[in-house]
């Protein structure tokens, strides 16, 4: 469904990506690992329209959407769960998941979409009138995701869903991600925990400083001699 | 002074309280969603004054339509200033510096191309409603109290639009994050442009209304920018309820401070309120203390 094809990015005169080549399948959970500042959320960045790419064609079924604007990409089935939530604070927990059907394409289904999402979060239900800055960082993450699954999505992309959670509710997340991916959503997310990565996930990916130095199947990976060296120690 | 003559004092003061709010609530919407300070927000007022004077005063129009065509005339050409300079430097490294100088080279090109205009006498306009309300010794001129109304209606229509229309939640999800605005679909270019123009309207709707109270000149835009930069801070940056807040009670300080001192000091107790919000409350009154 996604494919990335020799992706290069640049912030100014400084490359952070490399050759990227990524594919999602249809109904596919993929995971990107990699150490913090190895471009992870750059990937995911460029693919979504937030930056330009400098090199290399990024195709959804077939069609080119490198160039792309990022708010055209809601009515293209792609969405992002950026990094540390960024819940519009200021708004209420409903104006912040309504705000995920805002895409002309999409806003039709607004009403079933939010019955949706509030029947997988039903404490969003509970919780629609309060200002979404106060709520926990599980609770903003769960806001989060369901903003994302508003505009019905195909594709569902979260960078670092568990960053800063509290064990017990990164295994919630865990498990939303599960029941997301149940529903046919394909999934593509960044981690920088091996475990939470590749168990989660059908194949997955690491990316060293800018460049995909392994790919293969979940199993594949966190048995992979070079991740257990470097990041498991064993 | 008499006791009614002080209320009429502090009925003026909120009166132009809602002028200063309405002014500040421009800047402060301009502000809130690009994060630039429009040094031009007062030659957009300056501008609403002039098509009020030369559609009202000279065409003989029908005040009503003539306020609204002139707003609405305002808001066309900020749009097409904003396309032309803000909007095209947002895009560029440094911007933070280059809108300011780019919104403060607006402002001399319209002071002088309104002095070439219109020339640099002060033109009057007439009251749009004459009369007076007299309420016992109370007086006011139905002239301010029309500006006080139109003023509390444009607050309740812009607090209406911003809480309950796409383009409300469109305004407040682009000021309090951009990214995540774009990636559930929200044009912020677009929403810049309609922004800017909205900011600008406000501007013209107070120029409108305090045109037969000051009279129209190329210069009429600066005292009231800077009032509206202290409404702003007193507010706390980019917040629109703020802005209201931080007018009115600019206006009533004001007027109360010039009924105890005299006229001259209208600006230090201003400004000198000003000062004192940046020292204690630097957020202002509804801004958020930045961490």
């Amino acid at each position: 469904m996604l494919e990335v094809r020799g992706l290069d990015v640049k912030y100014g005169d400084v490359q952070v990506l490399w050759d990227i080549n990524l594919t999602v399948g249809a109904g596919e959970v993929v995971a990107v690992m990699g150490p913090n500042g190895s471009g992870k959320s750059t990937i995911l960045k460029a693919i979504i329209g937030l930056v330009r790419s400098a090199a290399g064609t990024i195709t959804l079924d077939g069609r080119p959407i490198a160039g792309q604007p990022a708010h055209a990409m809601a009515g293209l089935g792609v969405s992002l769960v950026l990094e540390r939530r960024r819940l519009f604070a200021q708004m209420t927990v409903l104006e912040n998941v309504r705000m995920g059907a805002f895409h002309p394409a999409v806003r039709s289904r607004e009403k079933e979409r939010l019955e949706w999402v509030e029947s997988l979060f039903p404490i969003l239900r509970e919780r629609r009138g309060q200002l979404a800055g106060r709520m926990s960082g599980g609770e903003q993450q769960m806001v989060a995701i369901a903003r994302g699954l508003m505009s019905g999505p195909r594709l569902l992309m979260m960078d670092e869903p568990f960053l800063g959670l509290a064990p017990r509710i990164v295994d919630q997340i865990v498990d939303i991600i599960r029941r997301i991916n149940g529903e046919g959503i394909a999934v593509l997310f960044n981690e920088q925990n091996v475990h939470l990565s590749f168990s989660n996930a059908h194949r997955g990916y690491l990316l060293e400083s800018g460049r995909i130095v392994l790919e293969g199947s979940g199993l594949a990976m966190l048995e992979h001699e070079m991740v257990k060296r470097v990041y498991l120690g064993t | 002074m008499t006791l009614t003559l002080f209320l009429e004092q502090i009925v003026n003061g909120i009166i132009l309280g809602s002028m200063y709010a309405i002014m500040g609530a421009g800047l402060a919407l301009i502000y809130g969603t690009m994060r630039i300070l429009n040094f031009a927000h007062g030659e957009f007022y300056m501008l609403g004054g002039f098509f009020v004077f030369f559609l009202f005063a000279q065409q003989g129009l029908n005040p009503v339509p003539a306020v609204i065509i002139a707003v609405a005339g305002v808001a066309l050409v900020a749009a097409i200033v904003q396309r032309l300079t803000v909007h095209v430097l947002l895009k560029r490294e440094g911007w933070a510096f280059s809108t300011i100088a780019a919104t403060l080279g607006v402002s001399i090109f319209l002071q002088n191309l309104a002095l070439a205009l219109w020339g640099e006498r002060f033109q009057s306009v007439p009251y749009f409603v004459d009369g007076l309300l007299q309420v016992g010794e109370f007086r006011l001129p139905w002239q301010r109290v029309l500006i006080f109304v139109v003023a509390v209606a444009v607050m309740g229509v812009m607090a209406y639009v911003l809480r309950y229309t796409r383009f409300g939640w469109a305004v407040r999800a682009t000021a309090q994050d951009p990214e995540a605005a774009a990636v559930v679909g929200v044009p912020a270019a677009r929403i810049h442009t309609m922004t800017f123009a909205l900011g600008a309207a406000l501007a013209a709707v107070a120029a409108a209304l305090l045109a037969p109270v000051f009279a129209v000149n190329p210069w009429m835009g600066l005292p009231l920018i800077i009032k509206a930069f202290v409404v702003v801070v007193l507010g706390g940056l980019g917040s629109f309820p703020g802005a209201i807040a931080g007018g009115f009670l600019l206006g009533i300080v004001e007027a109360v401070g010039i009924t105890l001192t005299s006229s001259e000091w209208r600006d230090v107790i201003a400004f000198g309120m000003m000062i004192l919000f940046l020292w204690v409350r630097p957020w202002g009154l509804f801004g958020v203390k930045e961490r």
